[in-house]
């Protein structure tokens, strides 16, 4: 297991129990250095400092908040060291809700929480609680210097630990307008056809990042100066009839056209609503 | 000789006078032709590439077959004024087509009014489209004329996008299939398109034979074509009783169950990214004025290829480079064309369905 990038405590009310924090997921981009392209050699950054013209080591920085265009406040380790944050190593259990209250565009990083030694027996107690009343803490957590909000719930026998974004994180502006399109019964039976066709139950192993793949593939076949080669087709084992498919688009095309068409003054309105935003 | 015989005879030899520009009689007609030396495509050939008088000369012999495909068929060229290596453009509308040439009024929503749009339908409107650049030509897959299988539809296209949609140009000839392959020779320049291969282009006419057995299964006859530069173009000839939002429907169900049958192989994705190492199959071209090359048009490819109809069983045998500006018009000349019969080929896909009994 890799190692833990946090430990402390949950607490809630009396209770206390001695966590270690896992990343639950990792992103599996590959990626790539910059090179000289000449000579091929990996380039180096350095901080530069374009008044004094020399090259800046690290005990010679400071961070800077730009207050106004190239005025700065300079906060020093100090500074940080003095913030509040009273959930610096422990995990504050403040709600419980239920997990469909959290809309999924607030959840930003998931963890699993593990307990630490000799601390199985409050751990399972508060897995088991969480599990029997299908419920989800509302907590904080102060990693790397930020009191991030989070979630804590049970998770296939373990407890899971789901950073949040803050309300004002969330971006509430929307550029569309959709108050004008008008969407007639006649298409929304073809999309209904549509999705009806295709509707499944959610299997995350059908899906792969497809576009990494072919590049591992890529990378591998320069390696050994090969031309890049297909990967196999996995057949998918669910066969649908694509008779019974066309029929039933078909059969929603038909309908369609014994419908009458919403008046073409509307539709063309919602398409100059489209035309302007593009220009805009 | 046969009128349109002449007629052909009467262009060829007046093309042959060695001069840059000449005035071209075409029956009772004149058509100007300028910079008739220009190399259009320059990598073609055997030496020095192929010119406007090349072009000229192969629209000339395949007019017989390719002008039949055009007929009533409102179309919109890509211009190549300075040939394929140079900048091109589409061109819709044209502000005084010569009087010889057929025209349309169709109502746009792009320009909110209407605009005439050109029906090739003679030799004389096909040589004015190469003189002004344009080399490809892209058809409407629907068409003015109602007979046979439209009788009654309005023609009507002008003054409303109602009055267009109640007509007979949306209702498609064609359910098409654009085959499109993303598969990277590595040859490739970065940001450059696929380039043509041999492994990508078997791949292709793998996948097309497949979908042509799945249709065959539904008792659906469908059409191949080579698209004159990486891939394939499939056109399923149906009965118009289906308008163009129905016809995308069926394309797109077609490819949905293609995703579904051959995930690793086919890919539906608008990200150019993530079509990579996969075939695009494109549906989206089932809408009333959008296009794909026409059958026998010439296309953006160094070696002057044209898109060529073939028969399924020749598909294993063939490579899109072995249809040029040069070759075509002999092989069209000993075979004919495998597509002559696609509008006597019109298949009612409600009744096939429905005779089936499915679901």
């Amino acid at each position: 297991m890799a190692r833990a990038i946090w430990s402390g405590s949950i607490s809630f009310g009396m209770v206390s129990i001695p966590v270690k924090l896992y990343g639950a997921t990792e992103s599996k981009d590959i990626s790539f250095n910059l090179l000289h392209a000449t000579c091929g050699t990996r380039l180096q950054q350095r901080r530069w400092c374009p008044t004094d013209e020399v090259e800046v080591p690290w005990n010679e920085t400071a961070r800077g908040y730009e207050y106004a265009r190239g005025q700065y406040v300079v906060l020093t380790e100090e500074d940080f060291e003095r913030l509040p944050l009273p959930s610096k190593h422990t995990i504050e259990l403040s709600a419980f809700v239920e997990e469909k209250e959290i809309d999924p565009v607030f959840y930003e990083r998931s963890y699993y929480l593990e307990p630490a030694d000799r601390a199985e027996k409050p751990y399972a107690l508060l897995l088991k609680a969480l599990e029997q009343r299908g419920l989800t803490a509302v907590a904080t957590i102060t990693i790397r210097k930020k009191e991030q909000l989070c979630a804590i719930r049970a998770h296939d026998g373990t407890i899971m630990l789901e950073t949040l974004y803050y309300p004002d994180e969330i971006r509430t502006e929307r550029g569309m307008n959709l108050s004008n399109v008008k969407v007639s019964d006649r298409e929304l039976e073809m999309a209904f056809t549509l999705i009806d066709i295709f509707r499944k139950p959610f299997d995350p192993g059908e899906y792969h990042d497809h576009y990494r793949e072919a590049l591992a593939e890529l990378i591998e076949a320069k390696l050994e100066g090969k031309e890049v080669v297909q990967a196999p087709a996995a057949r998918s084992t669910r066969v649908l009839d694509l008779a019974d498919a066309l029929k039933r688009s078909v059969e929603a095309a038909k309908k369609d056209q014994a419908k009458p068409k919403p008046p073409a003054r509307a539709r063309s309105r919602s398409r100059t609503t489209r035309r302007t935003r593009t220009a805009g | 000789m046969t009128q349109v015989g002449a007629e052909i005879g009467s262009v060829l030899d007046q093309l042959e006078a060695r001069q840059p520009k000449m005035v071209l009689t075409i029956d009772e007609y004149t058509l100007p032709l300028t910079n008739l030396d220009k190399v259009l495509w320059p990598g073609a050939g055997r030496k020095g590439g192929f010119t406007k008088r090349d072009l000229l000369r192969y629209l000339t012999l395949v007019s017989p077959w390719l002008l039949p495909h055009l007929k009533g068929r409102p179309m919109f060229t890509t211009r190549y004024p300075d040939g394929v290596t140079g900048k091109s453009f589409y061109q819709k509308h044209w502000d005084k087509p010569p009087a010889f040439a057929r025209t349309v009024t169709i109502y746009s929503s792009h320009n909110e009014g209407d605009s005439d749009y050109l029906i090739c339908d003679n030799l004389a409107t096909l040589l004015f489209l190469a003189q002004m650049g344009g080399l490809e030509l892209h058809p409407w897959f629907s068409r003015v004329d109602t007979l046979p299988d439209a009788r009654g539809k309005s023609k009507k296209f002008s003054g409303s996008e109602e009055n267009l949609e109640r007509s007979v140009l949306n209702y498609p000839d064609f359910v098409v299939l654009d085959l499109d392959p993303y598969l990277y020779s590595g040859r490739e320049g970065k940001g450059e398109e696929p380039e043509l291969h041999r492994k990508a282009f078997r791949q292709t006419c793998d996948l097309a034979r497949r979908l042509r057995d799945l249709l065959a299964s539904l008792g659906l006859e469908i059409f191949v074509k080579t698209s004159g530069r990486t891939g394939l173009h499939l056109y399923l000839p149906i009965v118009r009783k289906f308008d163009y939002d129905a016809s995308r429907t069926i394309a797109e169900t077609i490819g949905r169950y293609a995703l579904q049958q051959w995930p690793g192989e086919v890919t539906l994705e608008w990200a150019v990214v993530r079509r990579t190492g996969k075939i695009f199959f494109d549906y989206n071209q089932n809408s009333r004025g959008k296009s794909l090359a026409s059958i026998l048009c010439p296309r953006r490819h160094p070696l002057g290829t044209v898109s060529m109809p073939v028969e399924w069983d020749q598909l294993d045998q063939i490579y899109p480079t072995d249809f040029t500006l040069r070759t075509v018009p002999g092989l069209l000349e000993e075979h004919g064309d495998p597509w002559e019969n696609i509008l006597s080929a019109k298949q009612d896909l409600a009744q096939l369905l429905e005779s089936r009994g499915a679901v």
